[in-house]
């Protein structure tokens, strides 16, 4: 499972800082860790302000008024919340030029290389991609959280793995693209999208929830026992006491019957409080075989609630892409054989339809790749 | 893993009014870019760089690629609770000071304890303010006011389980735990493991070379104090991976991945490090016909002995060792015994061995010693040599002897303190000579500044000896190292050296891989040693008796077949776990 999230370098809050100041506006003068940023008046930003120094390092002496970026600095955390509560929503065009075409690897294989390959657009489709912010939550397990992407197709509703790859690639640093940005697929529609891709993102991550379902469920377990065995342990403890009670006590019974009248008494008084004091262990004891005998269902539960795990996906951003249908000429090489291969693509998407093998017809993949290509793409068995 | 219950999952999708709201907002393209990535930014893990490894001096320490990746692991894929368990000498502690150089950079180590075997407590203090510039108090130094009187604390276990400051110990929250030798707490029972089920910790980091001693509830009890729960209940543990009636593993890819969570362990063959050649030189001696009399006499009485009283066991095992490594180490046991008027019988002819030992006049093996520290006193830089033997009374006579001959000599045993201990060391490194230790030298303490050992003695422990080794053969060493073996002919020693130790190539073989050898020959819950003990003293003939440890051998043969195997089989599954036999 793709996790979409980019780890907080020094390098990536830079390059962030760098590209989103710039983007604002702003001037940025670097001197090696010492940024010079000049501000001018109509910046769209409310983290910077007139001119300002910024120091790329934790361990800046602040003599001269500078601001230390770093990840945890305060500077760069206000830099990313404006940032992101800009515009969760938006859309982008994925053209031919955007990017080159992308050509699965199971296309070549044994001696077969893709010498060419030529994109011919013929419509524009439009799909959406989620991201959404998954958390998987339980008191013994440290809180498992990531970003997943999902791409559907706005019309058929298939999720496009191959856009999710590219949306990642696109939204990734130092990636740069202009224009206007306005999701123009109705409210209605992206809401019965959105339903559609968080029942494949839930479908994605029940490997994660199993796992952790495992873990916190082994964890809720021990406790259990734990717990049986203390009150096994209890439960020996108050048989021990009783028998010793019940010794004492028949020790007072032969003792009362030696005994002149005034002994007696207080013997027999002794006898009633050790009585007393033997019931209530009675009682503790049989409420504690009941119980234990029940399996400890209410301890049970309320350790298997408190280890419950609680799974939170919410969706963070949309963004509606347009990527262009058409078809890709592919040329295959196999030594001195060539074969030109005529297959749906979507800019973006890559391969939108099968390629099936020229001897068996099965259909060809990463399990059954190319080998060879006289009289068409064929697999190996079929070579 | 079956066995239990599971318990109850909710699948919460959030709502997004606001992210459905702003869908008609015209905006830039860049605008909606930066939106994302700030997004994926702000949903990315906390820089995960070891950021504190520029600070390092590179003259004081030497980083080496698995330590560091070790570090990295321990810290940012386990959350800062790892079993760090390494073979022996790939630099466990270099890793450790590198994890808790990183915590103080973070500002995360508040209260750090390091809890190891005490005599280990002063050289990890060294260590990590040596190449570390890390500020521990040890509970051996003066200033030292008790566990609730400093942040940064190391400490000998059994220092911290004592009466006096097991409260205090438990009573604080620490935010680091770090525990040497972590396999003296595998036994549930004991007071060690007590202590540290009880403490208080946010991070943890144990170390051991050897994960598994004995059998799988080793490693189940050290991983289930780091974290409780991974391995589920005790009885669904050997349930679910211990096949009982073969006790072998079974599930392992699940064990396997489990331990994974949770373990780190390099081996040396699979490192870069360029370890520099070793080179065995056995030495074996024809014995003096008064020390062979006496040898014979001292076997003929364990074998007697033994056959009418198997409750004298560890005694008579102990004096059948220390006849072949001298005669006054035999003579020391045999009069204490005498004098406590203990459960030896036959004193009658325990008085003739004492007699026997006093017609010894030349001990042979201190002879041959002489010829060897001669020659590195020519040829090796300030003749350092560091001899080893199981006996004080051996190593006794051993100093007085070479210091008699004008060697210059140290004597390193249990019975030092710690600071005497890395006193001694230190004397031992900047004066040269001769160190004459005991195996209390055997775990931690490193001598990478001396190339060439001496075993006066062996021990029947494989695993002992290869422990000797490891002081001076580990990372750090320069110069290529030289073992000299003693033994005297046609006497135990002689045997396991030849029969069983080179049989199975202890000499040039690591603890991991031993440890898997030997695992299986001791499923039957005797040890290597009465293993040796019991065909001694069993044999009927000297031919018996070299045919016993032939078979011996043969079965080393095939477990070291086994663990090859094994080996094989882990480097392709387990990535370097080594776990002992399946039957998967």
């Amino acid at each position: 499972m793709t996790d979409a999230a980019i780890p907080i370098t020094q390098t990536a809050v830079e390059q962030f800082t760098r590209q989103y100041l710039s983007a604002v506006g702003c001037r940025i003068d670097a001197d090696g860790e010492r940024w010079d940023i000049t501000v001018p008046e109509t910046t769209e930003t409310d983290v910077v302000s007139g001119n300002l120094t910024l120091w790329c390092t934790r361990d800046v002496e602040n003599d001269d008024g500078g601001i230390p970026l770093h990840s945890e600095s305060d500077f760069f955390q206000r830099l990313l919340t404006e940032a992101q509560d800009r515009t969760l929503t938006g859309r982008l065009k994925l053209d031919a030029e955007a990017g080159d075409v992308d050509m699965p690897s199971w296309l070549s294989g044994g001696a077969v290389e893709v010498a060419d390959v030529e994109f011919f657009p013929v419509y524009d489709r439009t799909a959406v991609v989620f991201l959404f912010e998954v958390s998987i939550e339980t008191v013994s397990e440290y809180q498992r959280e990531f970003l997943q992407p999902v791409a559907v197709d706005t019309r058929s509703q298939e999720p496009l793995a191959g856009l999710e790859k590219r949306f990642l690639d696109v939204t990734s640093l130092g990636t740069e693209f202009e224009g206007a940005s306005q999701v123009k697929t109705d409210p209605d529609e992206i809401s019965t999208l959105l339903e559609a891709s968080q029942d494949i993102v839930e479908n994605r991550i029940q490997p994660e929830i199993d796992e952790t379902l495992d873990d916190a469920s082994r964890v809720a377990d021990v406790e259990v026992e734990e717990f049986r065995q203390l009150q096994e342990q209890r439960i020996e403890e108050l048989e021990a006491e009783r028998e010793t009670l019940t010794e004492q006590i028949e020790e007072l019974s032969s003792q009362a019957d030696d005994a002149d009248a005034d002994e007696r008494i207080t013997i027999l008084k002794e006898r009633r409080e050790l009585n007393a004091e033997r019931e209530n262990i009675e009682d503790e004891l049989s409420d504690l075989r009941r119980r234990r005998d029940q399996g400890f269902p209410e301890k049970q539960r309320e350790i298997r609630n408190r280890h419950a795990l609680n799974v939170r996906v919410s969706p963070v951003t949309v963004t509606e892409i347009v990527y262009e249908q058409g078809e890709a000429e592919v040329k295959l090489v196999d030594g001195q054989q060539s074969s030109t291969l005529t297959v749906g693509y979507g800019s973006g998407v890559g391969l939108t339809e099968d390629v099936t093998c020229a001897g068996c017809e099965e259909s060809l993949g990463e399990h059954r790749p190319v080998q060879h290509v006289q009289n068409g793409p064929r697999c190996e068995e079929c070579s | 893993m079956d066995g239990f219950d599971l318990v109850d999952v909710e699948v919460t999708h959030e709502s997004a009014p606001d992210l459905l709201d702003s869908l008609g907002t015209e905006t830039s393209v860049g605008d909606h870019i930066s939106s994302v990535q700030a997004t994926r930014i702000q949903a990315g893990q906390p820089d995960t760089e070891l950021q504190s490894l520029p600070q390092l001096d590179e003259e004081s320490v030497k980083l080496l690629e698995h330590q560091v990746d070790a570090a990295y692991r321990a810290l940012f894929e386990m959350d800062g609770k790892a079993l760090l368990a390494d073979e022996v000498g790939l630099g466990k502690t270099i890793e450790v000071g590198m994890i808790l150089k990183e915590m103080h950079f973070r500002e995360t180590d508040g209260s750090v304890l390091v809890m190891t075997p005490a005599q280990l407590a002063k050289q990890w203090q060294g260590e990590l303010r040596e190449k570390f510039g890390l500020e521990f108090v040890c509970n051996y130094d003066d200033e030292f006011d008790g566990f609730d009187a400093h942040d940064h604390i190391i400490a000998s276990i059994d220092t911290a389980k004592s009466d006096r400051h097991r409260k205090t110990v438990l009573k604080r929250d620490w935010d680091v735990l770090v525990l040497d030798e972590a396999h003296y707490v595998k036994n549930e029972e004991t007071d060690r493991y007590d202590l540290i089920d009880r403490l208080t910790y946010t991070y943890a980091f144990f170390l051991t070379a050897t994960p598994i001693q004995n059998e799988l509830t080793d490693l189940y009890n050290v991983v289930s104090l780091l974290r409780p729960g991974l391995f589920g209940t005790r009885d669904a543990f050997h349930h679910y991976f211990v096949n009982s009636s073969q006790e072998t593993l079974v599930n392992r890819n699940e064990l396997q991945e489990r331990l994974g969570e949770v373990m780190i362990r390099n081996r040396r063959a699979e490192t870069d490090i360029d370890f520099t050649d070793r080179t065995i030189d056995t030495r074996t001696f024809e014995p003096t016909p008064k020390e062979r009399e006496l040898y014979e006499a001292v076997s003929e009485y364990v074998k007697n002995a033994y056959s009418q009283d198997q409750g004298q066991k560890l005694v008579l095992m102990l004096l059948q060792k220390e006849v072949v490594s001298s005669p006054v180490a035999l003579k020391e046991t045999i009069e204490k015994r005498m004098d406590d008027q203990s459960e030896l019988t036959h004193t009658a002819e325990l008085q003739t061995i004492l007699d026997l030992i006093d017609e010894v006049e030349t001990v042979t093996k201190q002879e041959r010693l002489l010829d060897i520290v001669e020659e590195a006193r020519e040829n090796v830089e300030m003749g350092r040599v560091i001899v080893f033997t199981q006996f004080r009374a051996t190593q006794r006579e051993v100093l007085e002897r070479l210091a008699a001959e004008g060697y210059t000599v140290h004597a390193f045993h249990g019975g030092h303190s710690s600071s005497e201990k890395e006193q001694i060391v230190e004397e031992f490194e900047e004066e040269g000579g001769i160190l004459v230790s005991t195996d209390a030298m055997s775990e931690g303490r490193n001598l990478q500044f001396c190339n060439i050992m001496v075993n006066m003695d062996l021990p029947w422990n494989p695993m002992r000896v290869e422990q000797r080794i490891g002081r001076v053969h580990r990372i750090g060493q320069k110069r290529d190292v030289f073992i000299f073996n003693m033994a005297l002919q046609d006497t135990v020693e002689e045997y396991v050296l030849d029969r069983l130790y080179h049989k199975i190539d202890l000499f040039q073989q690591s603890i991991g891989e031993l440890s898997s050898i030997l695992s299986r020959l001791e499923e039957s819950g005797s040890s290597f040693e009465d293993e040796i003990f019991e065909r001694l003293v069993h044999a009927n003939s000297e031919a018996d008796l070299e045919n016993d440890f032939d078979a011996m051998a043969v079965d080393l043969e095939e477990q070291q077949e086994l663990a090859d195997k094994l080996e094989e089989f882990n480097d392709g599954v387990f990535q370097g776990f080594d776990l002992g036999a399946t039957d998967d």
